[in-house]
């Protein structure tokens, strides 16, 4: 799963239940969409296998432009995959720095390298302690991926 | 049906109506989502069950109108055309397809294809009441033996509000959908329609008794009633949806800038030949960018082996890489009903991928398929 190349190292990622995770990031559960220290008040923002899986094969990604207000919780982008259109939602509120022109051209790349290469967009953050919202301890953020893989394998979310 | 979806026993707002015209059909369904936004009371979900004008023409959010729809057709015919705010491939809508459409908050704790997957319930216990049993199992339709008899797709909007699309086939003008859409003409002409038939069903014909839109409405409304252990009021539009709707009619669904709308990613066609025991077969392929927008596989078989659709509907909207191919082939056992190796019948399939990739280069806007089969190439087969 962790080809490609990768602006910054990928850190320890597991394998859970045939799923990628990586150890060394926060997780916000119900979007699964993953945040990384990228540098002081800095993150990279991108999204988990599991969020890319039970969306459905991705289409097309639209990203906001550099210097765009996000706010927590609320869109900052939108995804298409092939039988779902709907938004990306941001985990934190702050400013985008960078955007990954990459995905936009080929969102397969979320699939391909979710944790690398696949990244969506580096934000300033406005409130760090937005941060203590999301999931970070490894220990918790395995747990949380194996029973949501059960979930969706169960409902059918994860074709199998 | 509880997780995240309203309590039972609460009434549901039920509209119903017909002969919607392309453009206004789709503008009422999202002119409904706006009562459902963030920061709007809490509401109880609206399923609308309607049908649209004979014909109209309806493409995907995200695919390039002039490759899915004979544009000549549709003008000689008079049969409008729009792009839905949902995925998915194009089909015609008409009488005989009841649209659905159910709109509410979006479930914040539930991802797309679960959310697809409980709506999709609602479908299934209707079907059920007729003795049918439609399955989702994952894939991206609803099938019955196998065969598509519904399509559905999923919306979620940046305001918080989610509508489901269903498309439920009573019946289908299978000569007309292989007119107006970019389906197969040249080498398919004489075979055309069974082959849609081979993978494409209706209740009309599962049931043998004719059905329309109209007729299988209070069916469906009972399956997602029970399903959702909900009691459906029927109401109407508020006289600001209908506004709302009449706006969207002409600055969205109507406008050109909408229709026109490209996506980033080229449409292509390819096609390969692969040599069977039971003679030569051959798979046409449809793209979109990396992603399979239709399979078909022709030959000359006395019965068309259950795992051919199968491998056909597992490959369709899955991307053209050697892994997902071959879990397809695999998972289908199309090679053991075509008796050929996984490997052999993986590599034809990345075969008439790759040429489908390379005639983009040589000509980038030319690109053929339909929601229920593709064109085969011109130059082969």
């Amino acid at each position: 799963m962790s080809s490609g190349p990768q602006p910054r190292a990928a850190g320890p990622v597991v394998r859970v239940r045939g799923f990628d995770l990586a150890l060394d990031r926060r997780y916000e559960p119900a979007t699964h969409i993953w945040v990384a220290d990228a540098g002081p008040g800095l993150v990279r923002i991108g999204m988990d296998p599991l969020g890319a899986e039970t969306s459905g094969t991705l289409a097309q990604i639209s990203l906001p432009g550099v210097g765009a207000d996000l706010a927590a919780g609320r869109p900052f982008g939108q995804l298409e995959a092939v039988k779902f259109v709907g938004p990306l939602t941001s985990p934190v509120s702050g400013t985008v720095r960078a955007v990954n022109d990459a995905v936009a051209a080929d969102p397969g790349l979320i699939e391909r390298d979710p944790f690398g290469a696949g990244w969506l967009i580096e934000a300033e953050l406005a409130d760090p302690a937005e941060l203590d919202g999301l999931l970070t301890d490894a220990a918790e953020i395995t747990a949380w991926y194996e029973a949501r893989i059960e979930d969706y394998v169960r409902t059918g979310a994860i074709a199998r | 049906m509880n997780r995240g979806w309203p309590a039972a026993g609460r009434p549901w707002r039920l509209i119903t109506d017909d002969g919607a015209t392309a453009a206004g059909g789709l503008a009422l369904d999202e002119a409904l989502m706006a009562g459902y936004a963030r920061g709007e009371p809490d509401r109880l979900p609206t399923l609308r069950l309607y049908t649209y004008r004979t014909h109209c023409a309806l493409i995907g959010r995200y695919q390039n109108l002039a490759a899915e729809v004979d544009l000549d057709a549709c003008a000689a015919t008079g049969t409008p055309v729009s792009r839905r705010p949902t995925g998915g491939g194009a089909i015609i809508m008409g009488e005989d397809q009841l649209g659905v459409a159910l709109i509410a908050a979006a479930p914040p704790d539930l991802r797309p294809r679960e959310i697809i997957a409980d709506l999709a319930s609602g479908l299934v216990a209707g079907l059920a009441e007729l003795g049918l049993r439609a399955v989702f199992q994952g894939k991206n339709d609803l099938e019955v033996d196998g065969r598509k008899v519904a399509g559905l797709g999923l919306y979620l909007d940046q305001a918080g509000a989610m509508l489901f699309h269903a498309s439920v086939l009573a019946d289908l003008d299978v000569e007309f959908m292989l007119r107006v859409l970019r389906v197969p003409a040249a080498k398919l002409a004489d075979k055309a329609v069974a082959a849609v038939a081979e993978r494409v069903t209706t209740v009309t014909a599962l049931t043998g008794r004719p059905w329309a839109g109209p007729s299988l409405r209070p069916v469906i409304a009972a399956g997602f009633a029970a399903a959702f252990g909900a009691e459906l009021d029927p109401g109407e539009p508020t006289a600001a949806e209908r506004d709302r709707a009449a706006a969207l009619a002409v600055d969205r669904y109507a406008s050109q800038s909408w229709l026109a709308d490209r996506s980033a990613a080229l449409d292509g066609s390819g096609s390969a030949a692969i040599k069977t025991p039971i003679g030569l077969a051959r798979i046409y392929l449809t793209t979109h960018g990396d992603l399979v927008k239709n399979a078909i596989v022709v030959g000359d078989f006395n019965e068309l082996p259950v795992a051919v659709p199968d491998l056909e509907a597992r490959l369709r909207w899955h991307r053209l890489d050697e892994r997902t191919v071959m879990d397809a082939v695999t998972a289908s056992g199309a090679w053991e009903a075509l008796g050929v190796p996984a490997e052999q019948l993986a590599g034809a399939v990345l075969q008439a991928g790759s040429q489908a990739v390379e005639r983009l280069a040589a000509a980038p806007l030319r690109s053929e398929g339909s929601c229920y089969f593709p064109e085969p190439s011109r130059s082969h087969g």
